[in-house]
């Protein structure tokens, strides 16, 4: 079901693109800003003019741009349109500029982020109103263009994307991508959203040797996110291991482990992001708070001049590992701040 | 203009939405903010659903299933006496900025936050910050602000297990006067505005002048 969904979004975006340009498939060879910007045109011209009144929204709109959590919609309002709202060719047209904007990696992330959300409405009972894909809000930021800056924010409970667009820059900081359940069954495939998150932070944290581990392991528990939602512009003393003082083969793991979420923007702003990610990776801290054998809850925090990665299992719900909250951020370039000047 | 700077990102940070949907904790997450002349303290309180009535005990004095100011002043002064901060091993006195409370209703969802916002004029180069407050339910978070654009060079840091304590050695190195990092969206259209302010201004000069140059050459 997933897959289907992916692979009609994205043929959606990719149709959109070609008839927004006017080019036959054969001769595309459009530019990534300009294929997404004509799927955020074909979503704006699939609405009436009062969902275009509702989706759209001053590129200087800093309330709308910080209006994001972790939450449920019900119990922290979103702005834009709600997914559940829209007609079937409309949320396809949604969906499809959420496709040409992200990975192939990133959008399946996405999808199976907001899946899970269906599967806890479908197991919430009385409280599964809170819960569903129906309850995932778009909004766009500003007038989608290729030289002009603009900002997509896709989001609900347990993910909040804001994606700045700046001329061939996309930023994708400030993002929440979180899960719960962790782990469900689709049509007897088991899907993790977060399990690479997961899997490589552990296979990190075993190939330090004995030294470096007590430098990484923090003596003290983590109960959440320190840099959550709300804290924007901040940054904390960094703790843990220096990357310089890990090995070729152990910064490769770490820089695989980042990858999970600077590989959720398109390839090309992934490529850049990952090249300054890697410029200053000796710089980058990573620190661990408990236990280091997988299965088990454990909190991790990667941050650099530039970064901010923070993966933290959470009580609620009994099983830790099934309800996790991660935010990716960039101190820099947190709504592309930098790439616009600021 | 730099403590300014740290002080508008924690009053910032206050207003900011709930992050935490919690159980059977009370979530203490307090940040550090060192200035050159002095030390900010913002601490977030977010009860869990099943440790609101542990709180609300110790809030709602008159029973009455509400927070009302008095009962919010009181209980801000609590926490601000349960907390204990040392520069240079000498008790630093906190006094109250700024509060928010979050309504009931939201706290029953697990989701409402306090926010609390201490200062001292104190400075040094050494801090020590405690929590004894609600230590039966609580679970903590304790971190010090990196402040780069100060110069600011933490060290030695070390916290208590359940990071109900943090200490840490800090100087000031020479560092750029740079704003907060969070004012760019504020002020993205302060700049474009000044400009043209300064050139309407310059124009109406260059007019005055004009008009005034006129006159002196063909005087009435």
């Amino acid at each position: 079901m997933l897959r289907t969904i992916l692979l009609e979004s994205r043929k959606i975006g990719f149709l959109a693109a070609v008839l927004c340009c006017g080019l036959a498939p054969a001769q595309t060879s459009l530019s990534v800003a300009s294929r997404i910007v004509a799927s955020a045109n074909a979503f704006l011209s699939s609405l009436d003019e009062g969902q275009r009144s509702k989706v759209l929204f001053e590129f200087n709109d800093a309330a709308q741009r910080m209006k994001w959590s972790n939450l449920p919609t019900t119990m922290v309002p979103r702005a834009g349109l709600k997914m559940g709202d829209l007609s079937g060719p409309q949320r396809s047209a949604a969906m499809g500029l959420l496709a040409a904007t992200l990975s192939k990696r990133g959008y399946e992330k996405v999808l199976a982020i907001v899946e899970g959300d269906e599967v806890l409405r479908v197991a919430g009972g009385g409280r599964g109103s809170m819960f569903g894909r129906d309850l995932f809000y778009i909004s766009i930021l500003g007038k989608p263009s290729v030289k002009d800056p603009w900002m997509l924010q896709f989001g609900g409970h347990h993910l909040a994307l804001n994606i700045t667009m700046a001329g061939p820059d996309g930023i994708l900081t400030p993002s929440l991508t979180a899960a719960q359940p962790a782990k469900y069954t689709v049509d007897g495939k088991t899907v993790r959203p977060l399990g690479a998150e997961n899997d490589k932070a552990f296979a990190l944290i075993n190939a330090l040797d004995e030294g470096q581990r007590k430098q990484a392991i923090l003596n003290y528990k983590v109960a959440d996110l320190v840099l959550g939602p709300g804290q924007d512009g901040k940054t904390i003393q960094p703790e843990g291991i220096k990357c310089s003082a890990m090995n070729a083969s152990q910064q490769a793991m770490l820089l695989e482990l980042v990858g999970e979420w600077a590989g959720i923007i398109n390839e090309q702003a992934a490529a850049a992001r990952m090249a300054e990610i890697k410029a200053n990776l000796s710089g980058t801290w990573f620190a661990w708070s408990g236990p280091t054998t997988n299965g088990m809850p454990a909190y991790y925090r990667i941050q650099g001049p530039a970064l901010v990665i923070e993966y933290a299992p959470q009580p609620l719900g009994g099983d830790p590992t099934m309800h996790i909250h991660t935010i990716y951020r960039d101190p820099t370039n947190d709504y592309g701040k930098k790439s616009l000047g600021h | 203009m730099r403590r300014m700077g740290v002080s508008a990102l924690l009053a910032l940070s206050l207003a900011g939405g709930a992050a935490a949907h919690r159980l059977d904790e009370y979530l203490q997450a307090t940040l550090i903010g060192v200035t050159r002349d002095g030390v900010e303290v913002e601490i977030h309180l977010t009860p869990g659903v099943a440790t609101l009535p542990v709180l609300m005990a110790v809030i709602d004095q008159d029973r009455d299933g509400r927070i009302s100011p008095e009962e919010e002043r009181a209980y801000v002064g609590r926490v601000a006496r349960e907390v204990e901060l040392r520069v240079d091993g000498v008790r630093a006195p906190l006094s109250v900025i700024e509060s928010n409370f979050p309504t009931v209703e939201a706290m029953r969802e697990g989701l409402g936050t306090i926010g609390i916002r201490l200062r001292t004029a104190r400075s040094g180069h050494e801090l020590r910050f405690e929590n004894r407050h609600l230590p039966q339910v609580s679970a903590y978070l304790v971190n010090c602000l990196a402040a780069p654009s100060d110069g600011l060079v933490v060290s030695r840091q070390q916290r208590d297990e359940a990071q109900r304590s943090i200490e840490f050695e800090y100087s000031f190195g020479a560092g750029a006067a740079a704003g907060p990092p969070a004012a760019w969206i504020a002020l993205g259209s302060f700049w474009p505005a000044a400009i043209g302010m300064l050139l309407v201004a310059r124009m109406a000069v260059l007019i005055y002048r004009a008009k005034h140059d006129k006159r002196a050459v063909h005087p009435l």
